[in-house]
């Protein structure tokens, strides 16, 4: 039997490389959703990840951040919050094939 | 800050604790997205807490959980207000981490209620803050406003 393939679609999905359960601390939606003042989730809404160890939402973060009692700190640790560039996202790809006999 | 930022997070923390809240704290009403209303109790046997339930409310701003809520113990006529050194006889809850110095916006409704049991199962003295009486008559603010003097920081 011969195949043919006459035309593929590719489909990717992504998530934060983030253990799957963890939510933002300060929203409390999971890190692959958005932060409540947005619609679409990645690069529109990042994580912040802090030196200390803790991610949030970038929106939610900063949010806290700008307030004078937050004094710079995480509001998990109470260390100075400094960030470390963004969490990586995994890309997986798939391939969808239409086949013909 | 967005409006609807303290609606989702007061959302989220409502339907997680309809799942369920640790022992001795229940839900008595969350009408709406301003005052919720708890129920806490002692659970070890410290008998200056012993068999009695108290009251809390919640008031959130717009800006919660950015900023902490408002939260008081609320008498009725089986609530008694609890008897702690920070807690004033009107209900009035001096406590760290309620203030904006002490408060981190991971901190939540159940996790607030956490540390009112755990501040009330470790305390043995049967007694008011000092000025209890004065306060207690004179207070017109919010408890938000009162720049807490903390007499000691034993308790």
């Amino acid at each position: 039997m011969k195949v043919k393939i006459k035309k593929w679609n590719a489909v990717a999905t992504w998530r934060w490389d983030l253990p799957e359960d963890d939510v933002c601390g300060i929203c409390q939606v999971h890190f692959d959703g958005t932060c409540p003042t947005c619609k679409y989730p990645g690069d529109e809404c990042s994580l912040l990840s802090g030196k200390c160890g803790h991610n949030f939402h970038m929106h939610c973060i900063l949010e806290w951040i700008k307030q004078d009692s937050a004094k710079g700190q995480c509001p998990m640790c109470r260390q100075k919050f400094e960030w470390n560039g963004r969490p990586n996202a995994t890309e997986t790809t798939q391939g969808q094939m239409l086949a013909e006999t | 800050m967005p409006v609807q930022f303290a609606a989702k997070r007061l959302g989220k923390e409502l339907s997680k604790i309809q799942n369920g809240l640790p022992p001795g704290i229940e839900l008595v009403s969350a009408d709406n997205l301003e005052e919720w209303f708890l129920d806490i109790k002692v659970l070890d046997n410290n008998p200056l807490y012993l068999n009695e339930t108290y009251r809390l409310k919640f008031r959130f701003s717009q800006s919660y959980p950015i900023e902490p809520p408002e939260v008081v113990f609320v008498k009725q006529a089986d609530r008694p207000i609890p008897i702690h050194p920070h807690i004033y006889s009107n209900g009035i809850i001096c406590l760290d981490l309620l203030g904006q110095q002490g408060w981190s916006p991971v901190q939540s409704v159940e996790s607030v209620c956490m540390s009112l049991q755990s501040m009330l199962t470790g305390n043995t003295k049967n007694e008011r803050p000092p000025g209890d009486e004065e306060f207690v008559r004179g207070n017109k603010q919010r408890p938000k406003d009162i720049e807490f003097y903390y007499h000691d920081n034993t308790v």
